[in-house]
């Protein structure tokens, strides 16, 4: 499972599940054998292999990036079953990369990334952008240091930063690893505004990010250390 | 000649008074409040007399500071005022992070320490085989990315903190990660030990090999292999894949980049999410487990992409006998659990001979597989269920087992491994979910404590269950991190 997303407004979390092309909700605080309390599932749904996601619990959409299809499917929040997605953002002049999804709220964006027609970048669209629309932005290249996406992306919208993890070149491991923080208002080949826990920190294949605003903390998992880490990051706040 | 009192008394005052000024004076210039004016008006606060109604004592112009839009008043009906004062700010916003990238400085937080790690520091046991001929049993391990071989007999005392193996394979080098199957060569006692889905290499060791070594041999395998089976007569190796449904047979010597013998892949052969798997070579006959998890495949989709270093890869493309991976987009649907009967031999959309399933079965993510055919029972470890189910080789559609191992005794905990070693007529469990691995007489049942037990970590160390945490989620309102695995 490569994806989860707690909604606070609403107290629920929402999971992919890849092998039976299901969106999966579970109240918060869900245990043992519950039962998910909606499923988007069906022949509708145009769900392949869905392995990512992200929740705007403001404007009451789910967002899954299909990577091998290119595109992403918007669905609307809080409905079940068989149900069509409401906007596919798809085409040659998205040029995208559709391995993570997240969603600013206060600036009303799409951050999207993967590897794309022109390499591996952060794409940011407007949140309604569909179709064939080009990003308003893009960041990537050498001295951004976006590359080799580590799993999820994070967006704290106030501030606008993007929080994404870099596994560095290792087949399983890399003391390149580390986390970055991006601004949605950056265009080009521009440089993270931080490094955390890396190159050559505490990361050895750092995977998701979350965030905890009221704590002034971000949390992160690493594949090769197996393990989940909470950094104490007040600046980003 | 005498003063008149009442001159007196003028003459004491006024010098009184003209000694408070000069005391006042004085401190005023010694604390730098010493501008002529502010004298002033101290001398006239200090002449000041009760008026018996507020009175105007001084008065400051407030520091500059305070100026500016933060304390700008606006009128109540100036939303524009607002709304242009909040872009306003919110481009002097982006002109300071405009200046602040236009200097091509990260900030360097490498250094940065986590202020809490969650792990377990003890080894998780996925999967278990025994080795009869050397008297060694084999786990592997998901947590730390071990394997570890330990007498047959051991049994951690009580009192003791963990068993220490006599083995370990560990390290980078090993390509050890999250390992889900064990094989034990009965001749060599060669390890073939299976990677689930974060490499995508069969590793093989032989029984001398120790730390951080390279396997002796590899075979780059289909992308999220779980299960495996030998034939030793016909010299097969079976695995299963839970990402693409299939059960995809190699040589059993295969290496490198070897290409399949045989696959088993198709809507019709009733594959979902395919775990454990065992095979009957005397009845000619295969057995694999499935938790439910199904969608159709496209016919004649692209070949299931691999990962190698983490990267996605094409290289199998064009492999005989490789798994399709392209999804028919909408199909997907919630099996039950169930265990699929086949031909030893069946290749292609092959439909099951028989299927167990049903909620007689208690199914619950059927994991670990293993086939007894002098007795003609197969053997799940049912994760879920806490328990090993037994069934007869026979058994076809929503049949109860005639056997189950199930209760506090038992010590089962999210079982996910088993291991029939008919030699010494024991079953082994591996059970991910409390640093043991247990062992029984074979047809033991019901709420049986487990003959021995062999633990990586104290009894009262929960085990966190954790292998390869890829997102995480803040419950904010529990103050809690979710994890999915």
């Amino acid at each position: 499972m490569h994806s989860i997303v707690y909604d606070e407004i609403n107290d629920e979390y929402t999971v992919p599940q890849p092998f039976a092309q299901a969106l999966l909700t579970f109240r918060g605080g869900a245990s043992g054998e519950e039962a998910p309390i909606r499923i988007i599932q069906g022949p509708h749904t145009e769900l392949a292999e869905p392995d990512r996601l992200a929740v705007d619990n403001i404007n009451n959409e789910i967002y899954v990036p299909l990577d091998l299809d290119k595109k992403i499917l918007v669905f609307p929040r809080g409905v079940g079953g068989d149900v069509a997605p409401i906007r596919v953002l798809k085409g040659p002049d998205t040029t995208i990369g559709a391995e993570a999804v997240a969603i600013d709220t206060v600036h009303n964006l799409l951050v999207a990334t993967g590897v794309g027609d022109d390499g591996l970048k952060l794409r940011i669209f407007n949140r309604t952008a569909s179709g064939n629309t080009k990003p308003l932005r893009l960041i990537g290249g050498k001295n951004s240091r976006f590359g080799r996406l580590g799993g999820p992306i994070a967006v704290y919208s106030p501030k606008g930063w993007i929080i994404a993890t870099v596994r560095g070149p290792g087949a399983l491991a890399s003391e390149e690893a580390f986390m970055g923080i991006w601004s949605v208002m950056d265009d080009g080949d521009v440089p993270p505004r931080w490094t955390i826990g890396g190159p050559k920190g505490v990361f050895r294949m750092p995977r998701g990010v979350a965030i905890d605003a009221k704590n002034k903390s971000i949390i992160a998992s690493d594949k090769r250390l197996n393990s989940v880490l909470t950094f104490y990051f007040p600046e980003a706040f | 000649m005498l003063m008149p009192k009442r001159g007196l008394r003028m003459r004491s005052g006024l010098w009184l008074i003209g000694v408070v000024l000069g005391l006042v004076g004085g401190w005023l210039m010694t604390t730098g409040e010493s501008s002529p004016r502010q004298l002033v008006r101290a001398s006239e606060a200090a002449l000041r007399r009760p008026a018996g109604a507020p009175q105007l004592l001084a008065r400051e112009p407030l520091p500059a500071l305070m100026d500016g839009p933060m304390c700008e008043w606006t009128p109540a009906s100036a939303e524009e005022t607002l709304l242009a004062a909040l872009q306003e700010r919110q481009a002097a916003r982006e002109a300071s992070l405009e200046s602040s990238r236009a200097l091509d400085r990260t900030v360097d937080r490498s250094d940065l320490r986590p202020v809490r790690a969650i792990k377990d520091p003890y080894a998780a046991y996925s999967s278990v085989a025994v080795d009869p001929k050397n008297n060694e049993v084999v786990m592997t391990d998901e947590n730390l990315f071990q394997i570890l071989v330990y007498d047959r007999t051991a049994n951690t005392p009580p009192t003791a903190k963990m068993t220490e193996p006599k083995r370990i394979i560990s390290g980078e080098n090993t390509k050890i990660e999250f390992q889900c199957g064990l094989y034990i060569d009965p001749e060599s006692g060669d390890i073939y030990a299976v990677n689930n889905d974060t490499v995508d290499t069969l590793v093989i060791f032989s029984r001398q090999a120790k730390g951080n070594v390279p396997a002796d041999r590899e075979l780059r395998t289909p992308h999220g292999t779980f299960g495996i089976a030998v034939d030793e007569d016909a010299q097969e190796m079976f695995l299963t894949t839970q990402h693409d449904n299939t059960v995809t047979v190699f040589k059993k010597l295969a290496k490198g980049e070897e290409a399949p013998v045989r696959l088993l892949q198709g809507n019709q052969t009733r594959l979902a999410d395919p775990h454990g798997l065992a095979i009957d070579t005397k009845n000619q006959l295969m057995f694999v487990t499935n938790h439910g998890s199904y969608h159709q495949k496209v016919v004649g989709g692209q070949a299931s992409i691999t990962y190698v270093g983490g990267l996605a890869s094409t290289a199998a493309a064009g492999k005989a006998n490789w798994p399709i991976g392209t999804q028919e987009p909408g199909s997907g649907q919630y099996l039950s659990p169930s265990i699929t009967i086949y031909p030893l031999k069946a290749s292609g959309d092959t439909p099951p001979l028989r299927v167990i399933t049903g909620p007689k079965t208690q199914m619950n993510w059927p994991t670990g597989l293993a086939a007894d055919v002098e007795r003609g029972e197969l053997y799940v470890a049912n994760d879920m269920g806490d328990s090993i189910l037994v069934f007869d080789v026979t058994a076809n559609g929503d049949v109860a087992p005639k056997r189950v191992l199930k209760g506090p005794k038992t010590m089962l905990k999210n079982p996910t491994g088993l291991w029939l070693d008919h030699q010494n007529g024991e079953l082994w469990a591996a059970n991910f979910g409390n640093h043991t691995a247990t062992v029984y007489k074979i047809g033991a049942s019901g709420d049986t404590a487990p003959l021995r037990m062999i633990r990586s970590g104290p009894l009262e160390e929960p085990a966190l269950g954790i292998g390869n945490p890829h997102p995480v989620a803040y419950d904010s309102k529990r103050e809690e991190i979710l994890v999915p695995n």
